[in-house]
């Protein structure tokens, strides 16, 4: 598993800045402490403008010194694309800023989550059969599974969305038969025992999505006898045509 | 029992009304499903059809169980005396009973044989027999008779199995509440919110049968001995004390309780079906999402209790003691297998709590409406995971478990779903009516939130509304085929061979595949409408 991102990148040694800082004018000074104050949330260079309350090319002039002597820097903002995000150089942005740990340069890792979402299917599947996040997480840890840091959340956060592809059910432990490891009532995950839902569904489809009707983009406009009519569909021509 | 239909409910009601019986017919049915309930004199100013023709469409849809009539009593105009008047009222949920009636015959078939059956599917084709009716079509010249006996024993096989029951009055009497009624249910009305019964639902209720006579078959019904029928007659018009003056419809149906003869009239309950039907749709779900042993418990529970359950929606299984669903569950072989404590794990499995010390009154009641619910949800999911792909899936099932406003930028995060993305599929979505969307604004309107949401009984609206138009459309594409390839399809057998019997085939494949998709789709229809 390899994990694109390099915070590392984004670290900066404190160092003595008071050399960098000596020349400085007052704005620049301004402005630098308004960022720093921001401290890892960082600030929007609107924002900025509005708070230093600086001309445009005094603001500008400000912003391209403090970053030429890596007093600040740019980051990215997962929020919006539009406009820039300011940072003192010593401080690492926020998880709000980020993304948090599933984003890699503003965009979500869908390598790694997948990745993640694979191996956590099949432990469930082949191993622990009945967890609860906690439970997945230590199995992680115990087999040294992935190099990296990875939390209990974080794991959780991997299986709820699971859920949501109909992939693993979320069931309460009764205590019960394969439950009795389980504290009654807790939240815990297991494969879909009849199947599912889904591209891999072993269950029986859905009715609608069995006939051209049930997922048409045409059915407001198709009426008996109107333009579009099922007497001369072409889904169903491509449909009946055995 | 009363939904009010859709427009392609309607639409699809009317299909079926006029292919079965003429298009004169569907024009007064139509009239009802849009107008509501009307009386003679507006049906036929709305249908512009002769009275004969709308009083003889109103007989045909009456013996069918399409429409139920019922009078009322209006003031008279400038102090004159009260009016009573006859209502027609359709019923929307029998008429599209009638694409089902596979199904009906099937249950009858598998549980009570082909005899049995044959009687049934009379009753389905004529709407209303008296027994008497029945057995001279048993008798028939024609046909290789069995022993009286024999139908007389099927007969009340069909009656105890609650398949068939009589009809209820023609023409009950709402009377208007007294004074004392009035004032009773204004107080009432102040502290409860139960909203009031509509006309429709009080008339339906005053038509059927008391319990104690709906399946009651005494053997002197065989001989119909007019003076024992009173219980169907309960028009209460003759304790009103009411001269009614009936016009030529009235005097021709007033007595369709029992027939001309006098003889009690005999129907299917179609409650009877659905509730069945209700039952296997939850079994199946449940052995699909569960497993096979959770399914043979609630089989048992539901078999065991079916009798005692007050109406079709019953929302939670009644309650029935461990040693009694132990009792039921090994009566079947896959159940024979399972000891108590494996009964008890899929009785948790199905949603049902654990008494701390078990054996001491252990009931168990199983939550019918979440085991549908979950259903229906299935069903909504994989139509949004084929239409808007396996991201909006996601999407949509966060929103629907999260059954408030959600906003974009938590959608993105909780989904793992890029939040450009997010906002496309969410846009998408919103503009097809699958989801509900709120602007928020701060900062004096400088920042504008979108928040979304799934809004359940809307949606399920909708949903329930394209599968109606489904399966009209299913229908007509039917029709179609079999209009286009009418002679292929009378093709005599020994004619298909090389290129005919080829297209024969292609014939009986196309017939197979629309036929066997109405009647999955139908399930669905059940599932969202009727369960
Ligand atoms: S008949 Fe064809 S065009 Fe009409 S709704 Fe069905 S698939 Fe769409």
């Amino acid at each position: 598993m390899s994990r694109v991102q390099d915070t590392m990148a984004l670290k900066r040694k404190r160092g003595d800045q008071s050399l960098l800082t000596q020349s400085l004018g007052d704005a620049d000074h301004n402005v630098l402490n308004i960022i720093k104050g921001k401290e890892g949330r960082g600030i929007s260079s609107g924002e900025l403008k509005k708070v230093s309350n600086l001309p445009t090319t005094q603001f500008n002039k400000s912003i391209k010194t403090l970053v030429a002597r890596q007093l600040i820097k740019e980051v990215p903002n997962i929020k919006t694309s539009w406009g820039k995000h300011y940072m003192g150089a010593e401080f690492e942005p926020s998880a709000e800023l980020t993304g948090g740990y599933w984003y890699a340069d503003g965009k979500l890792d869908q390598e790694l989550i997948n990745s993640f979402k694979k191996i956590c299917f099949q432990i469930l599947q082949q191993k622990l059969k009945v967890a609860t996040a906690e439970g997945v997480h230590s199995f992680f840890i115990k087999r040294k599974l992935y190099n990296g840091e990875i939390s209990r959340d974080q794991i959780a956060e991997i299986l709820r969305s699971m859920v949501l592809d109909n992939q693993i059910v979320e069931v309460k432990s009764t205590g019960l038969e394969e439950y009795h490891s389980i504290p009654v009532g807790e939240v815990c995950y297991r494969c879909a025992t009849g199947g599912g839902l889904g591209e891999t569904s072993k269950t029986k489809t859905g009715a609608m999505v069995s006939i051209p009707c049930g997922v048409c983009p045409n059915i407001r406009l198709c009426t008996p006898d109107g333009v579009i009519s099922p007497t001369n569909c072409v889904y169903y021509t491509k449909w009946l045509d055995f | 029992m009363l939904t009010t239909p859709s427009q392609h409910g309607i639409k699809l009601a009317v299909n079926l009304i006029s292919s079965y019986f003429g298009d004169i017919v569907a024009k007064v049915c139509e009239c009802l499903l849009r107008k509501g309930t009307l009386p003679l004199v507006q049906i036929i100013q709305f249908t512009e059809l002769t009275k004969q023709n709308a009083v003889n469409s109103l007989l045909v849809l009456i013996q069918h169980n399409c429409v139920q009539a019922f009078a009322t009593q209006t003031e008279g105009k400038f102090g004159g005396a009260p009016r009573i008047s006859t209502q027609y009222m359709a019923l929307f949920d029998n008429i599209i009973h009638h694409l089902r009636f596979p199904k009906f015959i099937a249950i009858v078939n598998e549980d009570l044989g082909k005899e049995c059956e044959e009687i049934f599917v009379w009753l389905l084709q004529d709407g209303r027999l008296s027994v008497n009716d029945i057995l001279e079509r048993h008798k028939e010249p024609s046909r290789n008779s069995t022993a009286s006996d024999a139908f007389h024993e099927c007969f009340r096989k069909l009656v105890n199995a609650q398949y068939v029951e009589r009809c209820p009055a023609h023409e009950p009497f709402l009377a208007p509440p007294t004074e004392e009624e009035i004032a009773a249910k204004k107080r009432a009305a102040k502290f409860t919110k139960k909203v009031e019964d509509t006309i429709e639902v009080r008339a339906l209720a005053e038509a059927s049968p008391m319990d104690s006579v709906r399946f009651l078959l005494e053997t002197d019904t065989w001989t119909d001995d007019p003076e024992q029928k009173s219980n169907d007659d309960s028009s209460s018009l003759a304790a009103a004390g009411e001269k009614r003056k009936l016009d030529a419809l009235e005097s021709g149906t007033k007595d369709w309780a029992t027939n001309q003869k006098k003889e009690v009239l005999w129907r299917v309950n179609f409650e009877e079906f659905v509730r069945r039907l209700r039952h296997k749709s939850c079994i199946e779900n449940v052995r699909a999402r569960l497993d096979a042993g959770a399914a043979t418990v609630l089989g048992a529970v539901l078999e065991a209790t079916r009798r005692t359950e007050t109406k079709v929606k019953v929302e939670n299984s009644v309650p029935l003691s461990i040693d009694d669903i132990m009792e039921e569950v090994i009566k079947s072989e896959e159940g024979r297998t399972m000891n108590s404590d494996r009964v008890r794990a899929s009785l948790a499995q199905l949603g049902c709590d654990m008494p701390s010390i078990t054996g001491i009154d252990e009931t168990y009641s199983i939550d019918l409406k979440r085991i549908l619910e979950l259903a229906q949800i299935q069903e909504v999911e994989s139509i949004v995971l084929k239409r808007y792909g396996r991201e909006a899936c996601r999407i949509f099932k966060l929103l629907l478990q999260a059954d408030r406003v959600v906003e974009t930028e938590m959608i993105s995060k909780d989904t793992f779903v890029d939040k450009k993305d997010a906002a496309t599929i969410l846009h998408q979505m919103w503009k097809d009516d699958y989801l509900y969307m709120q602007v928020m604004e701060k900062d004096k309107g400088k920042q504008k939130y979108l928040l979304w949401a799934v809004k359940k009984p809307v949606l399920w609206q909708h949903i329930l509304d394209d599968m109606y138009h489904a399966a009209l459309n299913l229908r007509l594409r039917s029709a179609y085929e079999q209009e286009k390839d009418k002679e292929i399809a009378q093709l005599p057998r020994e004619k298909r061979e090389g290129e005919l019997g080829k297209r024969f085939e292609k014939w009986r494949k196309i017939r197979l595949v629309l036929e066997s998709s109405l009647m999955k789709l139908d399930d669905a229809i059940l599932l969202f409408n009727d369960f």
